[in-house]
């Protein structure tokens, strides 16, 4: 019991500072399929929100002028929205003017993708380097901007 | 015979269907965001007669469906949100009435248990009603005052049938009763 109890844990353990992401593959919006590993080479935030939640809408706000700033310099934002309601996720995308990668799955809090990385609250993210190591959990605005500022020099 | 037996089945157990609560919408509250947390989700979810759990933002609530047949537990929802670290700000019941007779400050039979109007007109529930649970931590202090206040009867500070609310002498003094309004 304890065994199978630690293999669960170990299975799906949140990313920690200095581990490899896990990949990803999901469908966006239009039905495309996006790898978190083809984003390797660029800074990337991994994104958990869902519309319902009110402060990953406020953060939605705040990352669209870094997105704007640093997306062409080599920075990818890899949203995956834990929303049900597909059309309450698409609502919420133009609402916030989303134009960087878009990502849900079936099955709210218990999706595969949520389960996989851990996800007990949001918004929850993660900013990864470019070699897909983490190198910050739950990151301000400000705080991504610096470390942007750093290596997309 | 055998259809027939079946079919009369069938009925008394859509009619027992009926008189059930079918889904509920509830306002958690606390120092963070209750909907973007996964435990109040999570203790919600294990309960057996819960079919699913959504967050709604219009409402900022959880919309929770029942399991058809089941027993609804209304404390066993609380206790979850309670077991999360959140408290309830708001309950909200939906359920289907067949001419149910509802005053002010009196009981009324559904699904099983009795509950306790206050805060309501005299008039009979008939079809899909949504009634607000006004038991004590089913709402902000404040509001549940209002409501306690318009009655004398004790059971409305515990939630458990006292002398005072017995009726023909039919409950004994630990059945839970809850209070509601529409």
């Amino acid at each position: 019991m304890t065994v199978l109890a630690t293999l669960t844990a170990i299975c799906y353990a949140q990313p920690k500072i200095g581990e490899q992401a896990p990949e990803i593959v999901l469908k966006g919006l239009n039905g495309k399929e996006y790898r978190l590993s083809d984003t390797r080479g660029k800074y990337v935030l991994v994104d958990f929100w869902a519309s319902w939640c009110a402060p990953c809408r406020k953060s939605n706000r705040q990352l669209g002028p870094l997105y704007d700033l640093f997306h062409k310099k080599g920075f990818e934002i890899f949203g995956i929205s834990l929303d049900e309601d597909i059309n309450a996720w698409k609502k919420a995308i133009a609402a916030d003017k989303i134009n960087w990668v878009q990502t849900r799955e079936d099955g709210g809090w218990n999706a595969p993708v949520a389960v996989a990385w851990n996800i007990e609250q949001l918004p929850t993210s993660f900013l990864l380097d470019r070699n897909g190591r983490v190198i910050s959990i739950d990151p301000s605005a400000f705080e991504i901007e610096q470390v942007l500022r750093q290596g997309l020099k | 015979m055998k259809k027939i037996i079946l079919s009369c089945l069938l009925l008394v157990m859509g009619t027992g269907l009926f008189a059930q609560f079918s889904r509920a919408t509830l306002q958690a509250s606390g120092l963070t965001c209750a909907l973007c947390t996964k435990a109040i989700n999570k203790s919600l979810e294990q309960l057996d007669f819960v079919s699913s759990v959504n967050a709604d933002i219009k409402t900022s609530s959880f919309l929770i469906h029942f399991k058809p047949g089941a027993a609804v537990d209304i404390d066993a929802l609380r206790n979850g949100v309670e077991d999360a670290g959140f408290s309830v700000a708001k309950l909200q019941l939906t359920g289907t009435f067949n001419a149910m007779a509802v005053a002010q400050d009196e009981h009324a039979d559904y699904d099983g248990k009795t509950f306790h109007f206050l805060g309501v007109k005299k008039q009979v529930l008939n079809g899909e009603q949504v009634v607000t649970v006004v038991d004590k931590n089913f709402l902000p202090a404040k509001e549940f005052k209002k409501y306690s206040k318009t009655t004398s009867m004790s059971c409305v500070e515990t939630g458990r049938m006292d002398n005072c609310c017995t009726k023909g002498g039919k409950a004994n003094n630990s059945t839970r009763i809850y209070h509601l309004t529409l």
